[in-house]
C-alpha cells in the first residue's frame, strides 16, 4: 500500500496529466459523435450566442468581401433587365461590376480610375454607373486599369432629358460644386419646376436610355434668354464612390462608324 | 510581472486572435494559434499541475470560440505538460525561471529553440485532432508549418518590441 502510495506521489504530474487528456478526449469525441447533445445545449447555446456576437464583430472585416459580392450581383441583375430592353428595342447593354481605386473631387478635371481595363473588355467611350445614376465615361484604358471622366469635370458633355416630357439638354458641369451640375440647351418655351427628374437620353451609344442623373434643384430664364440655366442635383455622390459598374454597347462601334460617317 | 497583468495580457492576445488571427484565411494553411504566447511566457513558478490546469482552461476558453470542443483543451495540456521538460533541457540556470520566461531571459537561440519546438507541437496537436485521422497527414503537415512559422514570429516580435 505505502510503495503504491509513493509511486502514486512520484508520478502525480503524470497522473494529472494523463486524467486531464482523457478528459479532453472525452470532450473531443463527445462533440464529434453528438454534436448538439441535451448535455451540452447550454454550452451550445453559449457557443452560438457568442458567434452571433462575433460574427457582428468580424463581419466588418468581411464587409469589402460582401461590398464586392453585392456589386457583382448588381451588375448581373442588371444585365437582366438590359436583357429584357434589348428584347423590346434592339439595344444591346452589358454591365461588369468594378471598383474605384483612386479619385479626385476638387479639381476642373476630375478624374477616377477603376480596376478594369482592356482585359476585361474595357474600352474607350464606354459607359460608367453606379446603384444611384451616372458617373461617367471611359477615357483612357490599361491593361488592369481604365481612367474614368465623370460628370463633374469640364470637359464632359452629356445627353440627358426631362423623364416627364422626354425634353433633350446636355449636362455639363462649371467646376464648382461636385454636387451639382448644369443641363444646357433647354428652350424657354419649356416648363421646368424644381423636383424634375433627368434621365440620360440614350440618342448616344454610350448609355442606355433612362438611367437616372439627378433633379432640377433651381432653373433661371434670364430677361431676353432663350435658353433656361438650370441647376441639376447630380444622384451620385462622387465623395463616397466606391464600386462602380461598366456599361458595354454591343453596338457602338458600328453606332460610331456610321456617325463617322455623316461627318 | 504579477498574475493580473498576465491576465490582462492574455485577455488582449485572446482578442487579437479571435478578432484578427481567426479571420486569416490564407489558402486554408495558416490558422496561426498565438494565444499560446500566453502560456509559454508564464514563470515556472507554480506546481505542474496546476500549470496544467491552466492550460486546460485556457484552451477550453479557446475551443468555445472555435467551436472545436476539446481539441486546444488536449494541444494545451500537452504543451503545458511537456514545457517544464523542454525548459529543462535547453536551461542550465533553473534561476532564471522563476520571472517570466522572455526572450531578454532566455537569448535569441534558446527562446527560438523554445518557441518553435512547442508551437510545432502544439499545433501539430490541434491540426491532428481536428483532422482525427491519418488520411490528410500532408495537408496537416502543411498546415502545422505555415501556422506555427506565423506564431513564432508573432512571439518573437512580440518580445523583441517589448521586453528590449
Amino acid at each position: 500500500m505505502q510503495n503504491l502510495l509513493k509511486i502514486l506521489l512520484r508520478y502525480s504530474n503524470f497522473l494529472v496529466f494523463i486524467t486531464l487528456e482523457v478528459a479532453a478526449f472525452l470532450l473531443i469525441s463527445y462533440n464529434n459523435a453528438y454534436p448538439r447533445s441535451s448535455f451540452f445545449s447550454t454550452a451550445n447555446n453559449f457557443i452560438a450566442w457568442q458567434h452571433e456576437q462575433m460574427s457582428e464583430i468580424s463581419g466588418y472585416f468581411s464587409l469589402r468581401y460582401q461590398n464586392e459580392q453585392l456589386a457583382e450581383e448588381n451588375a448581373a441583375l442588371r444585365n437582366q433587365i438590359y436583357m429584357q430592353d434589348s428584347t423590346l428595342t434592339g439595344s444591346s447593354y452589358h454591365c461588369m461590376a468594378a471598383k474605384v481605386v483612386q479619385m479626385t473631387t476638387d479639381e476642373m478635371h476630375n478624374y477616377l480610375t477603376i480596376n478594369r481595363g482592356n482585359k476585361d473588355g474595357i474600352e474607350r467611350g464606354q459607359g460608367i454607373r453606379n446603384k444611384d445614376g451616372v458617373v461617367g465615361i471611359v477615357r483612357t484604358v490599361g491593361r488592369n486599369y481604365s481612367v474614368v471622366i465623370p460628370i463633374i469635370n469640364t470637359y464632359t458633355n452629356l445627353s440627358c432629358r426631362f423623364s416627364k416630357n422626354d425634353y433633350i439638354g446636355t449636362l455639363q458641369w462649371d467646376g464648382k460644386d461636385i454636387r451639382f451640375a448644369q443641363l444646357t440647351d433647354v428652350a424657354a418655351h419649356m416648363v421646368v419646376n424644381p423636383g424634375d427628374t433627368i434621365v440620360t437620353s440614350g440618342l448616344s451609344p454610350v448609355f442606355p436610355e433612362g438611367i437616372p442623373v439627378g433633379i432640377v434643384e433651381n432653373s433661371e430664364l434670364k430677361e431676353g434668354a432663350s435658353y433656361y440655366t438650370i441647376r441639376v442635383r447630380l444622384h451620385t455622390n462622387f465623395k463616397r464612390l466606391k464600386y462602380v459598374e461598366v456599361v458595354q454597347n454591343a453596338n457602338q462601334h458600328e453606332l460610331e462608324e456610321l456617325t463617322n460617317g455623316v461627318d | 510581472m504579477e498574475w493580473t497583468k498576465q491576465l490582462g495580457r492574455y485577455i488582449i492576445v485572446m482578442l487579437l486572435q479571435v478578432l484578427l488571427f481567426n479571420q486569416l484565411q490564407l489558402l486554408g494553411v495558416c490558422h496561426p494559434y498565438i494565444y499560446v504566447l500566453c502560456l509559454l511566457m508564464m514563470p515556472i513558478t507554480l506546481p505542474h499541475s496546476a500549470d496544467m490546469a491552466i492550460g486546460a482552461i485556457a484552451g477550453l476558453i479557446m475551443d468555445i470560440f472555435c467551436n472545436s470542443l476539446g481539441i486546444h483543451t488536449a494541444s494545451c495540456i500537452l504543451l503545458m505538460f511537456l514545457r517544464p521538460y523542454i525548459l529543462g533541457t535547453l536551461v542550465n540556470d533553473k534561476d532564471r525561471l522563476n520571472e517570466q520566461i522572455t526572450l531578454h531571459v532566455l537569448g535569441m537561440e534558446t527562446m527560438l529553440k523554445y518557441v518553435t519546438i512547442l508551437v510545432l507541437i502544439h499545433h501539430l496537436s490541434v491540426f491532428l485532432l481536428a483532422a482525427w485521422s491519418w488520411a490528410h497527414i500532408g495537408f496537416v503537415l502543411l498546415e502545422t508549418l505555415v501556422s506555427s512559422i506565423v506564431t513564432i514570429i508573432v512571439i518573437i516580435v512580440y518580445n523583441a518590441l517589448k521586453y528590449k
